[in-house]
């Protein structure tokens, strides 16, 4: 092993089995020995990279694609089914917290615990007591059992351990949403310490701005195989470029495949949006208006805003339903109607090329609300069904919060 | 390897408090469990052999105790020691330290609550005048020793195995029912039949229960066969289990 380097992978390989049946117990491995038939599944492919000491490096990659297998596996939890991995000096791991905490005992019980599952000693512990405690900003509370902590407490306290374990070595994987913001950037403050003070840092993240504020490189792993290693921008560029590609080669397949219900026409919403129907009367663009007429995607609480729709009646499909539905981005469903309940029937189509939506007087608070529309008809049967149409933000000035605004009357007698 | 667990040293004392703590916490009577457990085995085993079976030996209840309390802590951990890893699951599947630590630490709590049984013995020998031979009882520390290597060594290959074989747990139940009656605990050795004696000579734990009775019940040193035939036993089986772990342990966390 070269003497700058902390970690060195050399053609790792990794196959897990996959029992359809899996048996555990004496009875069934005897009776239903056909059962114990596996199919393997080969998770890392041949990788291979080195580490320098002192580096702090991303691993990225789409889900399954062996990223935390690998850090699992350099964590010595896992071992490889061929293939070297060399780590150098001790490692800590930010994988799983709290291990070993026992509920029934104070948190100050637990630090040492759970320090000493990371191979510290008493005398190390006692060392860093004060800092573990204080990191942790548990106060009083590190003399109370941990079954009452809140969950926010509970990782805070598991967070405070295991980075004061004084590590050559970091390996973390996707926890740095521990806590709030102030605690989480100073789990930010802290590791850039740890990195400056000479340690190594691997860091398993779906948070490619997470990956670029600390690491120096990022290494993309594809499909159990590495695709492309250098700086994290670089190399972010090239992954959601592909993302991106899988992304549309999935909606061609969809647009390709037989009989498909859902395919992505030309979208018209300046993204790929689920789209559904016959086509035989089709929305062909949307603009979003105030009352005058001017676009906007920004109200306030109590204005009015108009979303209009082109439409294209190849068919000459003589009326139709519409349906209107309002989410919030966070997919909580704000509202819904259709011309049915507003106009007690069918919307005439023959002859007309747009259905205008006007929301008068919305009673909507602050988020980022989206519209999705459908033409049906009377059976129910879809012409043409969107889902994420267009966006648009609502803030209201008086504070008030949460989704709708209610008429309400606050007084004493 | 020695080196690594010498360094993991605080997590054995850690599991070893949580494990003794966690035992009884929450129960009646407490601590006072690890006493009244063995106290009502010696009580109903005196019983039975002193007046029903009638063996006819003098001071049964000490004959028995000193080999019962021996006995029991072994079978705990047989029994026990098999699920360690899988009860630390969590622990093993999330974070690396070296897996020996768990059946280890799981056999020095048994240990330790044979050393309180061990008060417990000596405060009878003490209140009944029975007495003891000082040279003798320098061997105690020393079988005591040769016992827990023996029964490390089985609980590494059963802690293992019962990953891979979940119900071993009950099989090991009745394996420790029938080897505590193949091993001379609530009788002599001298009443196995001459031609079975080789056989029985074979069980790992006879030598040791031997040993236990040579030194407090019938106050002589041991017999340098009995305890070379003991530390033979306990040191091929700790060499047996620490390699059959090894080799298991590796697959742990897929398993689990």
């Amino acid at each position: 092993m070269s003497k700058e380097n902390a970690i060195e992978v050399t053609s790792l390989k990794k196959t897990f089995k996959v029992y359809p049946d899996k048996s555990n117990s004496v009875k069934e491995k005897v009776l239903f020995w056909k059962r114990n038939k596996y199919e393997k599944k080969e998770v890392l492919k041949g990788i291979s990279f080195e580490i320098k000491k002192g580096e702090a490096i991303g691993l990225i990659g789409k889900n399954g694609c062996g990223k935390s297998t690998t850090l699992k596996l350099l964590n010595r939890i896992m071992y490889p089914t061929s293939g070297k991995i060399k780590v150098e000096g001790k490692v800590s791991s930010l994988i799983e917290l709290g291990a070993g905490f026992h509920p029934d005992m104070t948190g100050l019980e637990n630090i040492y615990i759970n320090a000493s599952i990371f191979g510290l000693t008493k005398k190390d512990i006692d060392a860093k007591l004060d800092d573990i405690i204080s990191f942790s900003e548990l106060g009083d509370a590190i003399y109370t059992p941990v079954r009452t902590y809140s969950s926010g407490m509970y990782m805070r306290l598991a967070f405070s351990v295991a980075i004061n374990v004084e590590a050559d070595v970091l390996l973390i994987d996707e926890i740095l949403a521990v806590g709030d913001v102030n605690f989480q950037k100073k789990c930010f403050k802290k590791l850039n310490e740890i990195k400056y003070s000479g340690a190594t840092i691997v860091i398993v993240s779906h948070s490619l701005d997470q990956i670029e504020e600390i690491c120096d490189r990022c290494i993309w792993i594809k499909d159990g195989l590495l695709e492309m290693t250098g700086k994290p921008k670089e190399v972010h560029g090239a992954y959601l470029k592909s993302m991106e590609e899988d992304r549309r080669r999935l909606s061609e397949d969809m647009k390709n495949a037989e009989n498909s219900d859902v395919y992505d026409r030309e979208s018209f919403c300046g993204r790929p949006v689920v789209r559904s129907g016959t086509g035989d009367v089709m929305f062909t663009d949307v603009n979003i208006t105030d009352k005058d007429g001017k676009e906007n995607t920004l109200f306030k609480t109590h204005d009015t805003i108009k979303v209009t729709y082109d439409i294209l009646n190849p068919k000459n499909v003589k009326e139709a339903v519409v349906y209107v539905r309002l989410y919030r981005d966070d997919n909580a469903h704000a509202f819904g109607t259709t011309s049915v309940i507003e106009k007690e029937g069918l919307m005439k189509l023959e002859g007309r090329n747009k259905v205008v939506l006007t929301f008068k007087d919305i009673h909507l608070l602050d988020g980022n609300y989206m519209v999705d529309v459908d033409l049906k008809d009377e059976n129910e049967v879809a012409y043409d069904c969107i889902h994420d149409t267009i966006r648009f933000d609502v803030y209201n000035t008086e504070g008030r919060t949460g989704m709708c605004m209610i008429d309400t009357d606050i007084e004493t007698c | 390897m020695l080196r690594e667990l010498y360094d993991y040293r605080q997590m054995i004392v850690s599991l070893v408090q949580k494990d003794l703590r966690g035992r009884y916490k929450g129960s009646f009577l407490g601590f006072l469990w690890t006493f009244i457990n063995p106290l009502f085995q010696l009580i109903i085993y005196t019983i039975v052999f002193s007046n029903i079976m009638r063996m006819g030996i003098d001071k049964f209840y000490m004959f028995l105790f000193v080999a019962l309390v021996p006995w029991i802590y072994f079978s705990a951990n047989l029994q026990n020691g098999a699920t360690s890893i899988i009860d630390n699951k969590e622990m093993v599947s999330k974070i690396y330290f070296p897996r020996l630590v768990i059946p280890l630490a799981y056999n020095i709590s048994c240990f330790v609550n044979m050393l309180f049984s061990f008060v417990v013995i000596f405060a009878v020998i003490i209140v009944t005048g029975f007495g003891v031979n000082i040279k003798a009882l320098l061997f105690l520390p020393v079988i005591m020793i040769i016992e827990f290597l023996l029964a490390t060594g089985i609980s590494f290959i059963t802690s293992a195995l019962t990953v891979y074989v979940r119900d071993l747990k009950h099989i090991l139940q009745i394996i420790s029912m029938g080897w505590m009656y193949l091993t001379p605990v609530i009788y002599p050795p001298t009443m196995v039949p001459e031609k079975y004696r080789t056989l029985f000579n074979l069980n790992p734990m006879t030598p040791i229960v031997n040993a236990y009775r040579d030194i407090l019940y019938y106050k002589q040193v041991p017999a340098m066969q009995t305890l070379i035939q003991a530390t033979a036993f306990g040191v091929v089986l700790l060499v047996i289990g620490y390699f059959v772990f090894q080799k298991l342990q590796k697959g742990f966390v897929e398993e689990l």
